[in-house]
Parts: structure tokens; sequence; C-alpha cells
């Protein structure tokens, strides 16, 4: 049996999900965290859970609401498990009367039955079901609450089809009449409704038995058809719910409170920039510099210690150099940085789950408006700063199309989890107690950048129409830390593997490349290796930046496209090898004296605002829907970021100077 | 807008002029982009339903309004094509 999991945007889907079939898919409370379907078996069961993104009515507006009505319409599930928002029941109903014409039998779960006393609302479920001949369980996702109930109800559920009519007598005269024209058998009572509502997705003649009912109805109603629709449906849900829920005056809620203080009109902006710097505060600056040295300490000790152990074994020269100087020094330079990415990681899935997402969006809407973007464009650059791809891929819930393009352009200008390593070490290394304020600058230059590329976009590339924003802002609720656990595990564990994989094989392949002479004979001198010739090549690339022909930099930026912690990884194991490491840093090395603070710099923002790595471009292509679009906007984010490289470095030498 | 005077009981006009904590009765809407004003209707922003403007973002614009027992932002530009009566 194929079961499809619909509901409203932030009502709970993936939390029920995740709970029926023991899976972990990425949850928070925020509309729209879910972008594609997902599959799933119920435990205990071999029934087949899709989890689908959320949607307010069946004509859908933005791309992901569009995956769930296809979804729908084309792969016909045996049963829909409409999940309701009990504490907003009414406009929850709103979808159910949709899916309530489809031939397909709906169970509904009502969701947050945990909330509702906190909000003053009794809910009388036995009245519900009546009224809409459906059959109706309590539950609570989150407190895992009836859910065997609703496993029971799915097990016994016998396809039966109830037959409410929502609509009065000449409208459902006018659907019955619409119907029996349809060839098509399926969802006979769905289409007769959507034609009637002048639906885009369907074409009308205009002689046709349609196109006369409609202006029948509308000469009786005084208005289209399609608010006539909407209006009728709510006032068949307003009918239920009057009869059902009883709501009690309570005093102001939690999240009123809170409102007061995060939504203030004076203190909301200062509020807000204090939780971001706090963030990355805690990231960058206070756990970065503490535990990267120590982590780095570690690893020497580890090289020593391995390397006098293979040396006891009688290990040979190169093998030897092939574990210490290129998988050790190249895996290690990486590991540094993991404590300071599970702050980060947690500070963005506590963001993301507190509800305070889509506060921020509300708060800064007007501001992004200006620059061609939405409040919304907010989310994908906070998930951003974890992880592009994710990113990417939330840029899905702005609405308008050139904005969505505009913001999959600009998300990979924040700097993400895997180039804060970058941050870390060049201005830990140059800026020594002032490093901190160094790398807050980089994420106000992202900012700046973002937003006047925004409006060049906007200008000369996407001229579409005004957008809009509409968004519901849901309630407040405690993260709930086995969740954000989780969530913290899974993405350390796949930076820890990417170590361990991709970083493992480029730091063993730059170490043969390093240690290796185009006569392919070991121990050559790293300045004949192959590696170093290949980056005289391209060295001029970097010569504006750098003011200095740098291999080394050259080898090292290129390989952020694999991943851009690589180029740290890279830089540590050349260090490694020139054999005169012997500092705190590996930027102390004499292979990479040239770096003056101010090319220092200019490279680093050639790192961190350059082509994104790999994984980011791809999901930029699926994003954008073109390989051309794709190669546009990298060459775009490159063009931009050398040239900024090239200024910065040059104005800062000069200051130098002064 | 902002510079209109407070609109009194019974008098009509557009969503984007009520003040904070304002209750009004929803008389017709119209929307040059369609599939916007669909959106606003699945919203539960239809005729005859009532809304309360909660509150406004810090910079003035989005606004909060209270309908159908939820809460939802929406920009004053799309408020301005909701004709209303103050209740």
């Amino acid at each position: 049996m194929k079961i499809a999991l619909i509901g409203n945007q932030n009502s709970g889907k993936t939390t029920l999900f995740n709970l029926l079939t023991g899976s972990n898919q990425k949850i928070g409370n925020w509309p729209g965290v879910t972008i594609e379907r997902k599959s799933g078996i119920i435990k205990g069961t071999d029934f087949e859970l899709n989890d689908l993104p959320g949607i307010y009515s069946l004509s859908p507006y933005t791309s992901e609401e569009a995956v769930s009505r296809n979804y729908i319409l084309d792969e016909k599930p045996d049963l829909i498990i409409n999940i309701v928002d009990a504490t907003s029941i009414e406009r929850s109903l709103y979808l159910t009367t949709q899916l309530m014409e489809l031939d397909c039998g709906v169970i509904l779960a009502l969701n947050m039955a945990d909330m509702l006393e906190k909000k003053g609302l009794t809910i009388d479920e036995k009245v519900i079901e009546r009224e809409l001949g459906l059959q109706v369980v309590r539950i609570s996702a989150l407190k895992k609450t009836g859910i065997d109930e609703l496993i029971e109800k799915i097990k016994v559920y016998d396809g039966k089809k109830n037959s409410v009519k929502t609509y009065p007598q000449p409208i459902e005269a006018a659907i019955e009449e619409v119907s029996d024209t349809l060839s098509d058998d399926n969802n006979k009572r769905f289409v007769a409704v959507k034609l009637l509502e002048r639906d885009v997705l369907y074409n009308i003649d205009s002689d046709s038995v349609v196109m006369s009912c409609i202006k029948a109805l509308e000469n009786r109603y005084g208005m289209d058809t399609e608010m006539m629709i909407a209006n009728f449906r709510y006032d068949f849900v307003g009918e239920v719910v009057s009869k059902a829920v009883r709501q009690e005056k309570k005093g102001a809620t939690i999240t009123q409170k809170l409102d007061k203080v995060f939504l203030n009109k004076w203190a909301a902006l200062p509020i807000f920039a204090v939780i971001m710097c706090l963030i990355y505060f805690l990231a960058v600056g206070f756990v970065g510099s503490f535990t990267v040295d120590f982590i780095g300490d570690l690893m020497d000790k580890l090289g020593v210690i391995v390397g006098d152990g293979l040396k006891n074994l009688g290990a040979s020269d190169w093998s030897l150099s092939l574990v210490r100087d290129g998988i050790i020094a190249g895996v290690g330079a990486v590991l540094g940085f993991v404590p300071q990415l599970i702050i980060l990681f947690l500070c963005i899935s506590v963001l993301e789950t507190s509800g305070y997402m889509s506060r921020i969006a509300f708060m800064l809407d007007k501001v992004f408006k200006r620059f061609g973007l939405s409040g919304k464009s907010l989310i994908p650059f906070i998930v951003g700063s974890g992880c592009s791809v994710p990113g990417i891929m939330t840029a899905r819930t702005v609405e308008d199309e050139s904005e969505r393009c505009a913001t999959v352009v600009l998300t990979p200008f924040v700097p993400c989890s895997a180039k804060l390593p970058i941050i870390t070490l060049f201005t830990g290394t140059f800026f020594g107690s002032l490093g901190w304020l160094a790398a807050a600058g980089m994420y106000l230059m992202a900012i700046a950048i973002i937003l006047v590329t925004a409006i060049c976009l906007k200008k000369f590339y996407f001229k579409g129409s005004p957008s809009n924003f509409i968004s519901e802002l849901p309630e407040y609720k405690l993260p709930s830390p086995r969740y954000v656990l989780r969530d913290v595990v899974e993405k350390t564990a796949a930076f820890i593997k990417r170590a361990g994989t991709i970083i493992l094989l480029c730091s063993v392949v730059i170490w043969f490349l390093l240690s290796f002479g185009w006569n392919f004979k070991y121990g050559v001198d790293i300045e004949d290796s192959i590696l170093a010739s290949i980056g005289n090549c391209l060295a001029w690339l970097f010569y504006p930046i750098l003011g200095e022909w740098s291999w080394a930099a050259t080898v090292s930026a290129i390989q952020g496209l694999v991943a851009k912690e690589q180029v740290v990884s890279s830089m540590a194991v050349i260090a490694g090898l020139a054999e005169d490491a012997g500092g705190a840093s590996i930027l102390n090395a004499a292979i990479y004296s040239f770096f003056t603070p101010a090319s220092a710099l200019g490279f680093m923002i050639f790192n961190l605002f350059s082509a994104p790595c790999i994984g980011a471009i791809g999901a930029m292509r699926r994003e954008l829907g073109s390989t051309k679009a794709m190669f546009k906007a990298v060459a775009l984010q490159t063009t931009i970021a050398w040239v900024l490289a090239v200024i910065v470095a040059g104005v800062g030498n000069l200051i130098l100077l002064l | 807008m902002a510079k209109n005077k407070t609109l009194k009981k019974g008098e009509r006009g557009h969503l984007s002029d009520l003040k904070i904590g304002q209750r009004a009765k929803v008389i017709d809407l119209h929307n040059d982009n369609a599939a916007l004003r669909r959106r606003i209707l699945d919203m539960g922003i239809t005729k005859g339903v009532v809304v309360e403007v909660l509150k406004a973002a810090p910079l003035g614009d989005p606004v909060d309004i209270a309908l159908r027992g939820y809460e939802l932002c929406i920009r004053k530009s799309e408020m301005a094509n909701i004709d209303i009566e103050v209740l």
C-alpha cells in the first residue's frame, strides 16, 4: 500500500514520518523544510510512506509545492494521511476539503494535541469525524502519543470513501454536470472543481458545458468562481470548526511574550545582530583558536609516534613520508576544525528548530526587498553557513522565480563550514589576537558581496515581476535535544567521513605529486616535483593577488574545487614536505614566507568567494536547471572573488608600505 | 499610507490602512497577479473573514495579521489590494 503524508507547511509531517518509519530526516520550525519527496516503510508493516513538502492548497504556488500535487495526481497513492495542525485547525481543514474531493481515502491525524491546552482550545474529534466523514486520530508527533492508534487505523483501512457535500446546492449541481462530461474516470469530482475554478493547469473551451456553468454561477453569486469556491470551502470549514472547537480566553501565550522582545521595534535588530555575532564568535573565535592548536599539537605528536613506530619496524623512507607528511599532515590539518564545526552545527540546528528562523525572514524582508531578494532568502543563507548544498536547495521556498535563482547564485558566497578552516588558519596566523575581527570582517564582506551582487543581478539579469512575501509565523518551540544532538552528530560525522575519504585520497595524491619528479624517481626536491611544475603553469592566475610566483598556493587554491577544506590540507602537506615547517602554523613554513597580511587576506578572499566545491556546483546546476546557467554563475562568482582579492591585496600592501 | 488618518469603525479602506490592534472584515480582494491572488485566498483571506493587525516588522513592513486562528505575515503592497470595512 502506498501512503502519502499531506499537510500544511510546518505541521509536523516530517516529525511524524521519522516516527513512523524510524528514519532521521531533517526537521525544523519554519515553513518549507521538506523540499523533496522522501519514502520509507512504516515500522512493523510493508506500507510505503511518502513524506511530501507542505502545501496549503492543491493549487501549488512554489516549485516544491508542485511536487506534492503532482505526486497525488500522478502516483495515485492508496491512502492519504492528512496531518492537521490542531492549533490552526481552520486553515488546515481548508486543504482537507480539497483532499476529500480526490478518489483516494483520507485519514486525518490531528497533530500537536499537546499544545491545545496552552492555547485554551478544546476539540471534539468525534464531531470532526462525523462532519467530514473521515477517520480522525488525535496524535502528538513530538510527544509520540496516538501513534499506535494511527498505525492501527491504517492497517484496518478498507478503502471506503465518504461523500460529504461541501458546497451549496447550485455549485454541487454544476460539479455533477461537469463531471458527467469527463471521459477520464480518475478523480472526477476533483477535476470538475478544478475546471470550475478555471485552474491554470486545465484548458477550458469557451463554448463548453464548463464555461456555461461558470457563467451561471458567477451571475448568481456575483464573484468569480475561484473566489467563490475558496469562500464556500472556508464557510464549510468554519461551520465544522464552530461545532467542534471551543476557544477559551487565555492570557498572552509564550510566543506572544517572546515576540514582544524578539520582534520589538527597537530591540529586534540589535538582538538579531548579537545572536549572529555570538554564534560566529563562539565557532570561529573562541573555540576556534583554542581547539585548533590543541588538535594540531596532538597531530604532531601522533606523527612523531607513528614515524618512530614505522622506523622501528624498518619501514622505508618513502612509506614513512607518505604516512607522516602525506596522510597525517593532510587529514590532521582538517580534523583540527571538528570542534568548531560542532559548535556551528549546534547553533544552526537550534536556530532552525526554535522558530526564530521565520522571524529573521520577517524582520529583514524590507531590507532584502530593496536588493531584489525576499526575506526568505535569508534562510538559505543561514543554512548555507553550515553547508552550501542544503542552503542552495532550501532556496526553493522562495516563491518568485528570479528571486529564487538569485538566491541560488548568492548562497555559496556565505562562508560554509568547510571554509571555516581557511578563515581560522589565515586570520589566526596573520592577525594574531585580532584574528576574530578579521574573521568577522569576512562574514560582513560576504553580506556586502551578496547585497551588491543581488542588485546587479536584478538590474541586468533577472528583470522579474515585483515579488511578494506571504508566510505564516510559527510558534516558538523548545528545540528537542535528542533531535539537535542527532543532527549535529550526523553533520559532524559527514565532515569526518570526508576527511577519511576524499581528503585522505587527495593528500596521498598530493604527496605523490610532490615527492616525484617527471622522471618518476622518489625524493626529488619539491621545487622539481610534478606538482610544482603544474602549479608554475598556473601561478600567473594568482600573481596579482600574491605578488609572488607561488605554485604551492596556486595548486592549493585550485583544490578548493574538490572540497574547500582541502585548501588547508594541501598547504599543510606541502609545508610538511618542504621540511622547514617548525613554526606554530603551517603558514610559518619558508615556502609561504612571501605572504604579507595583505596578500594573505586577498588569497583568503579568493578562496572564500570563488567557485564553490563540486558538490555545491552540482546543486546549483540542479536548481538553476541548466549547465549553461551554472557555468555563468560559477564564472560570475570566480570573477567577483578574483577582482576583489586583487583589490584588497593591492590596497592592503599600499597601506603596509606607508 | 502611514500618513492617512486612522480609519474609524464602519469606514471602508484597504487592509494596509489599518493601525496595529485594529480589526476589520474583508470585503473584496483584487490582484493583477492571478497566482498571488489565489495564494492569498488559499491562506484564508476570503470575503467576510475577520482579520486583526497584530504587529509590524521592526522596519514597518511586512505586517503580521491574525485570522482564522493563526498568524500570517504579508507585505503592505499585498494588503493594499484587499478591501476591508473596519470593525
